[in-house]
């Protein structure tokens, strides 16, 4: 199958200081892709890649075929919630119709689809009685819930989430991680996490970034999950271990 | 208050300044609530101050030159348009040292106006009311220039509101809907050129921040709605416009001062009882 993302031989330096290097793997449709690794080691500037707002310094990226600056209208974003503005006067509704911009008339007035699409989007995250509450009056959870809704109402093909569970309680991270399960299979999914547990429960490939990626399957890195441990031995014995499984 | 009333009836300067009052509050409610969320004060009080240079060279032309086809009223509108243009440049591809670029840009575009003013021959009463804001100065073609920008700006943010509500909040997220973002921002900081020159003719240049922000700012702690707040903010901007004018007729003040002294009262008052509650 043809694969929905490409990366080959990518580098990226933020001026002096290397932080993607020599970077490649394929995601196919449908994928559940987790990324991985230590703070600093490169999974956010990955994403930003992928949606095009990076430029690799060296090598190529490909998403549906072409640049990712030509196909983001199919890829949708969820940040993580803690980085906005509590404070800006916006309405839950008025976040996720930000969904439809792109089907925004000249004249600057959505359809009714639009409104629809955000409405089931916002059911679909259970906060369609939040709609009308201000953004920033939402807990941690909801707000996070609320920017995937926003993400669904593009009806994307290709999802990707910055630690969506970072900064959230135990309750809402089960809420994040049920609505996630049911995009399994719907839509491409390339997900930043800190949560091991969820790594492996939930994607079915794993990309662990430290300045290199290593690409894994969950049942590969699971006990070394558990301890927490990103450290270069263990992707190297985890290569190791591939390479020795592929060559017997 | 009743003979302000009466004086309204029969002045008709009055009643021009008072009008012009409100106009400009109509767009000063609406372009200051982007201002306010957008967290650009800075941005456009270097705009504000930049528009100098296009009234001091203007004032220098008519003065100096003997050309007066183009008034310093419109000489502020380019300036102003130009500098919003440099400055969202430097916003959007040189952002390492974007504070003290626009800084700079600041100051040049006063020193430039000081320049030339220094250069124009006679006393410059004009200069004064353009820094400080002499709200009965407005002339009827003001008012018609005024009426005719209120229109457009109120035109082009009810077809781009949708699109402005986005970019202020997540920029990210407007690029990746295929939204031309700094175009938008662009026609944003050119808004508010346009809406700062608008301003200047009631409270003056050095005063014209305190009228695009504060009222939107008091409307930003009631309501958790851009268009709300939009529209609070008119009605403060309007409010505090007439009742400044109020004041300063009865007390026999600078028009622009007053009713930028009476909207900062408001806002600390404001702040005050929101600690309270």
């Amino acid at each position: 199958m043809e694969p929905i993302i490409s990366l080959k031989n990518v580098c990226f330096a933020y001026q002096d200081d290397q932080v993607i290097k020599d970077v490649s793997f394929d995601i196919a449709p449908g994928e559940f892709v987790g990324i991985i690794g230590p703070n600093g080691g490169g999974k956010t500037t990955l994403l930003k890649l992928l949606m095009g707002f990076l430029k690799p310094s060296t090598g190529n990226i490909s998403i549906f075929g072409s640049a990712p600056t030509i196909a983001r209208q199919p890829i949708a974003y969820v940040p993580q919630s803690v980085r906005f503005d509590k404070q800006f006067p916006i309405s839950v509704l008025e976040l996720v119709m930000g969904g439809r911009l792109s089907h925004l008339p000249w004249y600057g007035m959505f359809s009714r689809e639009d409104k629809q699409a955000a409405l089931s989007a916002l059911e679909r995250v259970g906060l369609l009685e939040f709609q009308h509450r201000s953004f920033g009056n939402l807990s941690g959870g909801q707000a996070q819930r609320a920017l995937i809704a926003r993400a669904l109402a593009s009806n994307p093909r290709l999802l990707l989430l910055d630690e969506p569970t970072a900064s959230v309680d135990n309750q809402a991270e089960a809420d994040i991680y049920n609505i996630l399960k049911g995009l399994r299979g719907v839509m491409t999914i390339v997900m930043v996490t800190h949560n091991l547990q969820a790594a492996i429960e939930l994607v079915e490939k794993v990309v662990c970034v430290q300045q290199s990626a290593t690409v894994l399957k969950p049942q590969q890195v699971c006990e070394h999950f558990a301890l927490g441990l990103y450290h270069t031995p263990l992707l190297k014995s985890a290569a190791k271990s591939e390479t020795m499984g592929s060559s017997s | 208050m009743m003979s302000f009333l009466e004086a309204l009836r029969t002045n008709p300067l009055l009643l021009s300044a008072v009008i012009a009052g409100l106009a400009s509050s109509v767009v000063s409610g609406i372009i200051g609530a982007y201002v306010v969320v957008k967290r650009i004060v800075f941005i456009s009080g270097s705009i504000s101050h930049s528009v100098l240079s296009g009234i001091g060279f203007c004032l220098w032309l008519e003065r100096a030159k003997g050309i007066d086809w183009i008034s310093p009223l419109e000489g502020a509108l380019i300036a102003g348009i130009i500098s919003a243009l440099i400055i969202g440049w430097i916003h959007l591809y040189y952002r390492q040292r974007e504070d003290s670029v626009i800084a700079a840009l600041w100051s040049i575009g006063m020193a430039v106006g000081v320049l030339f003013i220094s250069q124009t021959p006679g006393f410059n009463v004009e200069l004064t009311n353009f820094l400080i804001g002499n709200i009965l100065w407005v002339t009827h073609t003001d008012l018609y220039i005024l009426f005719g920008l209120d229109i457009s700006i109120l035109l082009c943010v009810f077809c781009m509101h949708k699109r402005f509500l986005i970019i202020c909040f997540d920029e990210e997220q407007a690029r990746l809907q295929g939204i031309r973002v700094n175009a938008l921002y662009l026609l944003l900081l050119v808004l508010i050129a346009i809406t700062i020159v608008l301003l200047i003719q009631v409270v003056g240049i050095i005063l014209v921040m305190t009228m695009l922000t504060i009222p939107a700012a008091i409307a930003n702690l009631f309501t958790a709605s851009l268009s709300r707040v939009m529209f609070i903010g008119v009605i403060l901007s309007a409010a505090m416009c007439f009742g400044g004018t109020a004041l300063a007729y009865h007390l026999d003040w600078p028009g622009g001062a007053t009713i930028a002294l009476v909207a900062g009262m408001a806002y600390i008052a404001t702040l005050g009882c929101q600690r309270r509650v």
